[in-house]
């Protein structure tokens, strides 16, 4: 062994770099669908937040057509978005984990993370700079050429430009190692999959063979745009519970000019100077009206005795409730010093109160969605904690204790899915209608439900005939409003497709021209694989498909057993004007008579019972 | 010599058969007339309708019966089917042209109708079969010929082209197959006392060579194996017709012990079928207590051949006399020996000392 090991930290740019496969950068033809994916995406979450019907543009063209696959081509996506504001454009194209969607709402992408991926991809297959246009204003559109710094996990600008435009919208070409001649289907799938969930955007591609292909719009209604919320209290553990103490946390405030300006304002004792007995006097009058900052800093005020001048000279070390010493810094005598805190007064539980933090009750209403005050003292009841508890309080055991409470109480209503943004069932009937025009056509969406505090809903289509060319059960597989393309088999949507008896639902399984659209939507898709292509089976989200999916078969099967007795009659009438003819010939001969029966009226009878049915 | 007595001779069978089907043909064609849907009711012939009829020693259908009706469309492929090949026997018959189960499904494209596969074709002619309850040998559909016969026999052919010529049965040492013509024969005369059906043509040769034919006064008649339908007609006819008693000589294992059994009692396979079994033939060997007793050369028996011991011990007719008893032993000693086996002790053996021993220990069963 040696001993020599060196422990060197790496940037983040560094670690993508060394396990660029996890993201979906394995080789020349898996990386550069995903590329595609990652630039159409954030295109579509960009308009789609900003509430612009999207246009994206996107262009494949190989450097030099003539050499065989793999090689370098060039890969543009271009949108109508609100753009990025020029000064954020190096960070966000340029630095690895640097985004805008850390925040707990439905999105394509999580964290902005395979964009710059992309990048780093292309960067260090051939070497060339990003070319991103940024317009975030309708006047100035931003040019940048950079390379990213790996080690440092920073941008290398090298050419920055303006240029007056008027047209809004984000521009982002890369040079890079790609295999177009096999990844093509896959594109080309994901582009005309990408248009039949987002019906409300028109997107064309030119591929590097020259071919066009255009998918426009064909509904003018964009689903409402989801807003961030509050978390959940299912599926938050320890350290998440920690880092919200810390945001809820009221800190002392900092007393600068500012503060006393604020002071005076509120006590409405503006100019003049006022002894500390005037400013006490004037506070007790006017308490009810104060804010909460200028409470507590009159509160250090009457422990410290002190005027605003001197509050002016010294600053708070510490508020050491356990022996009622305030501990404060003097300026003027360049001394530690504490004042004793009468805990009879009004003014030591403001102080108390600030240093301990909300009350557990409080915490939780104004920190979780779907937690109430009953709800909340319900809890507490549950998690054998007092109601009053201060979170500030709080010690470590506590926290986990209370962060195992909140899984396992089951009191809470379900998540709040006001943060999905689902299509709707219209849109993707028409979506399907437009795309197949089909036979039949049902749809349905489920009301929201979760998994370990995400929340999620279903959306599912079922389509048979028309001009659906597949044969055998076609499943279209979304998530969040991305096609899911790769690793069909492991998903548990293809999981509940194939448990379905269809003989049940009258459909020859193997033949039928039938299509299944599946849609989940959610905060956090449960992926199996960082290159999200395939959906884990949680029990909920697997319940809540095979009950989508049984509503639509049941109305599937309506349909077919009509259009099964008019084909029975045609076939009937078919079978009879094929066979009576030859039984009556042969019987003829059988008994040995000159003319044929008269069975005509028979198969005349037939055909009127046939369109009857019809 | 043995004159024949006439029971039904092949000239009123073939009448008799024609009548029949043509009036299915006119019950057919009335009702399409009638604007009805026409059907034909066919006796089931699935294993849960097969019943063993004791006073007829043999397998018959029970009365299930299915309806086939040209209204139900799944029905009426093979109802036209039916009525087609209903009509091509008659065609058959009428003009005495042999056919085989093959011919019939290749003819069938003549007329538009269309058979998947011979198999298909082949249920249909049983299924005719068990409506006329008549053998398709009746209405020319022949096996093919692996069968043969030899001995004083006289018969005269009803064949176009050789009616009222006679042939005797003795004057080629190759025998004589068991064809069309030979099963719609007139029986005329023979000097014969016995029918000693064997197994094998080999064995049938030996016999003809040592002149089994004369010294037993016998007509000797090949099996091939499991003895064809047409064959095992021929048989009945020299046992009612020709007053003939019929003794059966097989290989000394549970399969031959079954050939004896289907030509005594016939098979399941044909239970719809009467008129094919000899009910008083008798089974002489090889026996499994005969391995012992004429102490043959033996193989051991398979597998397969332990489980057909214990399947054949499931029918009724394996639960009385030689036949059960035989089957208990072959299961006991579990080996078998071939007719082949006597001649570890001269080609002859067979012939000059078990033949004779046996024959004249088959007149006590």
């Amino acid at each position: 062994m040696s001993s020599k090991e060196q422990f060197n930290q790496i940037s983040p740019s560094e670690f993508f770099y060394r396990n660029r496969d996890l993201a979906g950068f394995s080789n020349p033809t898996r990386s550069l669908y995903t590329a595609v994916r990652e630039f159409v995406e954030n295109s579509l979450d960009a308009c789609d937040h900003s509430g612009t019907y999207p246009n994206i543009h996107m262009i494949i063209k190989a450097v030099d057509p003539d050499k065989p696959d793999p090689k370098q081509y060039i890969l543009t996506v271009k949108d109508n978005g609100p753009g990025i504001p020029s000064k954020h454009v190096p960070l966000a194209f340029g630095t690895v984990l640097y985004g805008s969607k850390f925040g707990l709402k439905q999105a394509r992408g999580m964290f902005g993370l395979g964009a710059t991926m992309a990048i780093l991809y292309g960067q260090i297959t051939t070497n060339r700079p990003v070319k991103v246009k940024s317009n975030a204003d309708g006047k100035l559109r931003h040019d940048f050429e950079m390379l990213l710094d790996i080690q440092k996990n920073k941008p290398v600008i090298l050419k920055n430009e303006e240029k007056a435009s008027s047209e809004k919208g984000l521009s982002v070409s890369i040079c890079l190692e790609g295999d177009y001649a096999k990844a093509g289907t896959k594109i080309r799938d994901y582009v005309y999959q990408t248009s039949l969930i987002t019906p409300y955007a028109t997107i064309t591609f030119d591929d590097p063979k020259g071919e066009k292909f255009n998918h426009k719009a064909i509904i003018r209604t964009m689903p409402p745009a989801p807003t961030i919320i509050a978390p959940h209290p299912y599926g938050i553990d320890v350290e998440t519970i920690r880092r919200m103490l810390v945001d809820t946390h009221y800190q002392i405030p900092n007393v600068d000019n500012k503060m006393i300006e604020k002071i005076r304002k509120e006590l409405g004792m503006s100019k003049k100077k006022f002894s500390y007995n005037e400013i006490m006097k004037k506070t007790v009058k006017k308490w009810k009206s104060l804010t909460r900052p200028v409470r507590v800093v009159i509160a250090l005020m009457s422990f410290l005795e002190a005027d605003f001048e001197k509050l002016q000279r010294i600053r708070i070390e510490d508020v050491d409730l356990r022996n009622n010493k305030l501990i404060y810094w003097d300026y003027s005598t360049s001394e530690t010093l504490a004042a004793d805190m009468d805990t009879e007064s009004v003014y030591y539980k403001q102080l108390a109160n600030t240093v301990q933090g909300e009350s557990l009750t409080q915490f939780l209403t104004k920190r979780f969605q779907r937690v109430g005050p009953t709800s909340a003292v319900e809890f507490c009841k549950f998690a054998k904690f007092k109601p009053e508890t201060r979170v500030g309080n709080m010690s470590d055991q506590d926290l986990v204790k209370l962060s195992d409470a909140l899984q396992t109480y089951e009191g809470f209503r379900s998540p709040d899915p006001t943060c999905l943004a689902p299509l709707g069932e219209s849109p993707l009937a028409r979506g399907i209608e437009r795309r197949f025009e089909p036979d039949f056509m049902a749809v349905v969406q489920r009301t929201a439900s979760a998994y370990s505090g995400f929340p999620f809903v279903i959306e599912m289509g079922i389509a048979y005939g028309g001009n659906i060319e597949s044969r055998g059960t076609k499943v279209y597989r979304f998530a969040n409003r991305i096609p899911l393309l790769y690793d069909e088999g492991s998903d548990v949507v293809l999981k509940v497709v194939n448990d379905t008896d269809w003989n049940r639902y009258k459909v020859k399984n193997d033949s039928a021209p039938l299509i299944i659209v599946s849609h989940i939507c959610s905060t956090r898709v449960p992926y199996k694989t960082v290159g999200k292509e395939n959906v884990a089976d949680r029990p909920e989200i697997e319940k809540e498909l095979r009950l989508a999916l049984q509503f639509l078969s049941r109305k599937l099967s309506g349909y077919m057993s009509k259009k099964g007795q008019a084909e029975m009659a045609k076939k009937r009438a078919n079978l009879y004007s094929k066979y009576l003819p030859l039984i009556a010939q042969f019987c003829t001969e059988l008994a040995e008579k000159k003319n044929e029966p008269n069975y005509k009226q028979m198969l005349e009878k037939e055909n009127t019972i046939e369109e009857k049915t019809n | 010599m043995k004159k024949k007595q006439t029971k039904a001779s092949p000239k009123d069978k073939s009448k008799n058969l024609v009548e029949i089907l043509k009036k299915h043909g006119a019950q057919v064609y009335e009702d399409l007339e009638n604007g009805q849907f026409p059907k034909i009711s066919i006796p089931n012939r699935s294993i849960s309708n097969i019943i063993y009829d004791k006073k007829l020693r043999q397998y018959v259908l029970g009365t299930n019966t299915a309806l086939r009706s040209a209204k139900n469309s799944s029905q009426l492929r093979s109802f036209t089917q039916l009525i087609w090949l209903a009509f091509f026997a008659n065609k058959l018959t009428q003009e005495k042209k042999s056919s085989t189960l093959r011919d019939v499904y290749y003819s069938s494209q003549a007329f538009a109708v269309d058979f998947e596969d011979q198999s298909e074709s082949d249920n249909i002619i049983v299924d005719l079969e068990a409506v006329l309850t008549k053998p398709r040998e009746d209405f020319y559909v022949f096996p093919e010929e692996r069968s043969s016969i030899f001995g004083d026999l006289t018969i005269e052919y009803t064949i176009p082209g050789y009616e009222g010529k006679t042939q005797n049965l003795s004057s080629h040492p190759d025998g004589y197959a068991i064809g069309p013509s030979m099963t719609s024969a007139q029986l005329v005369d023979t000097s014969a006392e016995l029918v000693i059906a064997i197994e094998k043509g080999g064995l049938f040769t030996r016999f003809v060579e040592e002149q089994v034919d004369k010294k037993f006064k016998s007509i000797i008649i090949n099996t091939g194996g499991q003895a064809p339908r047409s064959t095992r007609t021929l048989l009945k006819r020299l046992h009612d017709e020709m007053k003939l008693p019929v003794v059966i000589l097989t290989d000394g294992d549970v399969y031959g012990e079954h050939i004896a059994m289907v030509i005594k009692s016939g098979s399941a396979n044909a239970a719809h079928l009467r008129e094919l079994t000899v009910p008083d033939a008798k089974w002489m060997g090889v026996w499994a207590t005969d391995i012992e007793k004429f102490k043959l050369p033996t193989i051991p028996m398979t597998e397969s051949d332990i489980k057909r011991c214990f399947d054949l011990q499931k029918d009724p007719r394996y639960q009385e006399g030689i036949w059960k008893k035989e089957l208990e032993v072959f299961l006991k000693i579990k080996r078998k020996a071939e007719l082949e086996a006597f001649s570890k002790y001269g080609l002859t053996n067979i012939t000059d000392k078990y033949l004779p021993e046996k024959l004249e220990m088959a007149k006590s069963l």
